[in-house]
């Protein structure tokens, strides 16, 4: 009897362990032509793999405000005036629907190219769609951020939870009949701790929440987007920078081609062409992308806090007044030095004081190990061969979701998301 | 023989590899997680302390502005403008207007600016340019209806901008000073020269009439300004940043660079 039980435990085991597998899709089959991480990172998928979708001319969809704190009205200097409220975007059905809120990436508005993408993908399956900045974006730390210094995961969840109830305050009358939940890049870590704070406060209960691309660990993340403007590029000289070593590929380019035309394709062409970029200039390009996110975060924060690192917390600011030698001073802060500098004095104080390592894991998806691990409505697609991501943790992923987890074999960091392959899984996870 | 050609096969090979010393032809390697560590397959600088991305920068930023101040304002009124008269009065348009009658109208209007992109192609000896701008203008005036439908474009004749500040960025003219104009936006002296020459010359070739008539009817001017908005992609505050002005002014300066060289 006991051995029977003995081996009905191994084989239930064996059975779970079995079914907690993560999807992997095969390389061969998946049929995503870019296989090289950072061509798809800034090229994303050619226009013709990509779903049919609707026009913005198609969509009922208006932007809103939200006043979420009055008294940056007076706070924030003149020139400040178009980000003193928060601005969102609400796509709406013509009948009862359930609601989906978009979180952007890194650094980005609620109207960046991915959240729009993502909203035309529900908006034409049926669903509402609200588009959010992310928590580290301008105009969020301006306007809905209490400490205005993004990185403690916990804090800005909070932040962001705040906006979404008032997003569904502000839109009381519309029909809704679930709600769900989906972010990209550091927006799908957002989304984690929003949902996990939403367990307790209750006003949603999201249905299903999808993580598109999640870094796993938040220090790794920025470590490995710091270290991207460190690669060798050559053809860069003392004559010649890097915008205009890659300027002047455009023009050559342009003038091969006979005129210019920019449209979707331009990347995937111009990579194809003769004055396509190598690896590291690709790199370049996307650190450099980052560190202006970095930059604009970093004079933001350091701005509404009056902390006097970048710019002399009195400094008179006008609607005339130059901040380009706040800009200089900024671009030479990357995350690192905005951690160091800002986010970990700011947590010190407020904590009572814990270590790099204890910020890390408590600003990373180690935080909610259990939580996603026994949540069954939580899912994660994430790509073998995205920057973001450092070794073991994808290992860590795969412990933690188990048959949750979908892991591309390619599409760098959230290339692939407009594949039409991805976006009917996509849709087919919050089908389901 | 056979050996030679061998010998130089392998030389060539060694060649090609030493030229490109990145490791961007290195085999994939897969850890035991499935992860690709993409990483690896760059070449980074060994000390990891390189500034080429503060020196770019801040070259970049050096852009000649004087009237940075004035600028500035007149950019926080265009701004204001555009989301309280502007974008409130296109998307009113929008709503008004079936999508074929707003193509319509751009189209009308893009068949009058060919008539200075061809003048323009003409000044820069463009000769291909030319033949096709003209090409355009014939197509579209006449088949297309005075310019409603563009017919040209799906004949692959598309349309090539050419305005008197390229014309003169041709010839040698430097930028200058870097001018926000009210409502028009970001330019620069050479280019608002070039605007004003442009504007003297529609008015003096009155092609189709329509310079003649909008004297007495400024309502097809207004169509004229809401078209172009609605035909502009770009919105204030698109670029998310405090420093918009900023790269607003290098993507300008940069971008007409790109369309003079071209």
């Amino acid at each position: 009897m006991l051995r029977s039980l003995r081996c009905a435990a191994l084989l239930g085991s064996l059975f779970l362990s079995a079914s907690a597998l993560a999807v992997d899709i095969d390389q061969a089959t998946y049929g995503y032509p870019l296989t090289n991480p950072f061509e798809a990172t800034i090229a994303t998928t050619p226009p013709d793999l990509r779903p049919k979708l609707p026009t913005n001319d198609e969509i009922n969809q208006s932007d809103y405000t939200l006043n979420m704190r009055p008294e940056r009205e007076f706070s924030l200097p003149d020139n400040f005036w178009a980000v003193k409220k928060l601005t969102y975007r609400i796509a709406k059905q013509d009948r009862a629907a359930p609601l989906i809120f978009l979180i952007a990436g890194t650094g980005a508005r609620f109207d960046s190219s991915i959240n729009e993408y993502l909203k035309k993908l529900y908006y034409q399956a049926g669903y509402h769609v609200v588009q959010l900045s992310s928590p580290t974006s301008f105009d969020f730390i301006s306007a809905a951020s209490r400490f205005a210094t993004p990185g403690i995961t916990q804090e800005d969840a909070e932040d962001m939870y705040r906006v979404m109830q008032a997003v569904r305050a502000q839109n009381a009358s519309l029909p809704v009949t679930d709600f769900y939940l989906t972010g990209y890049s550091l927006g799908a870590l957002d989304a984690a701790f929003v949902s996990k704070l939403d367990e307790t406060r209750r006003s949603f209960n999201f249905k299903k929440v999808l993580l598109l691309n999640p870094p796993v660990n938040l220090y790794t993340s920025i470590t490995n987007l710091d270290k991207l403007v460190q690669t060798e590029v050559k053809g860069i000289n003392n004559t010649t920078t890097f915008y205009e070593l890659v300027l002047s590929k455009l023009t050559r380019y342009f003038q091969q081609k006979g005129y210019i035309d920019l449209n979707d394709a331009l990347l995937y062409d111009f990579q194809n062409s003769k004055q396509h970029l190598t690896n590291e200039q690709m790199a370049m390009l996307i650190g450099t992308s980052f560190r202006f996110s970095a930059a604009d975060i970093a004079f933001t924060s350091d701005l509404i806090n009056r902390r006097g690192l970048i710019i002399p917390p009195k400094y008179p600011i006008t609607e005339g007044t130059s901040l380009t030698p706040f800009l200089k001073r900024a671009l030479q802060c990357d995350f690192d030095c905005y951690l160091t500098e800002q986010v970990i004095p700011m947590w010190r104080a407020r904590s009572d004081g814990g270590s790099l390592l204890q910020l890390v894991d408590q600003v990373s998806l180690y935080a909610l190990k259990d939580y996603l691990h026994d949540s069954p409505k939580i899912a994660v697609m994430h790509n073998a061969d995205d920057v973001i991501l450092g070794p073991g943790d994808l290992g860590f992923l795969r412990k933690t979701f188990g048959d949750r987890l979908t892991v591309y074999p390619l599409g760098g960091h959230c290339g692939n998301l407009n594949y039409r392959v991805n976006a009917d899984a996509m849709l087919e996870f919050f089908r389901g | 023989m056979a050996k030679y050609l061998l010998l130089l096969a392998a030389l060539m090979c060694a060649g090609v590899a030493n030229a490109d010393n990145s490791k961007a032809h290195e085999p994939v390697k897969v850890d035991a997680d499935g992860f690709k560590e993409p990483l690896t397959k760059l070449k980074f600088n060994p000390g990891l302390d390189q500034r080429e991305f503060e020196r770019s920068s801040l070259t970049a930023l050096n852009v000649y502005d004087p009237l940075e101040s004035w600028n500035r304002r007149v950019y926080h009124f265009n701004y204001r403008f555009d989301q309280w008269v502007f974008l409130p009065v296109v998307d009113g348009y929008r709503y008004v207007t079936p999508s074929f009658l707003r193509t319509g109208v751009s189209n009308f209007f893009n068949n009058l600016g060919d008539v200075p992109n061809l003048l323009n192609s003409l000044l820069q000896f463009k000769g291909h340019r030319s033949l096709e701008t003209t090409g355009r203008l014939l197509l579209n005036t006449t088949i297309g209806v005075a310019g409603l439908w563009d017919p040209a474009t799906a004949m692959g004749l598309p349309r090539q901008s050419e305005d008197f500040g390229q014309t003169l960025g041709f010839y040698g003219v430097p930028g200058g000073a870097y001018l926000v104009l009210p409502i028009f936006g970001p330019s620069n002296l050479r280019d608002t020269t070039g605007l004003i020459v442009d504007y003297g010359a529609e008015t003096e070739i009155n092609f189709l009439n329509v310079s003649k008539v909008s004297e007495n009817h400024p309502e097809i001017w207004a169509l004229r300004a809401v078209d172009k908005r609605y035909q502009t992609s770009f919105r204030y505050g698109q670029m998310n940043s405090p420093f918009e002005y900023e790269k607003v002014r290098y993507i300008y300066t940069e971008s007409r660079k790109l369309q003079i060289a071209e």
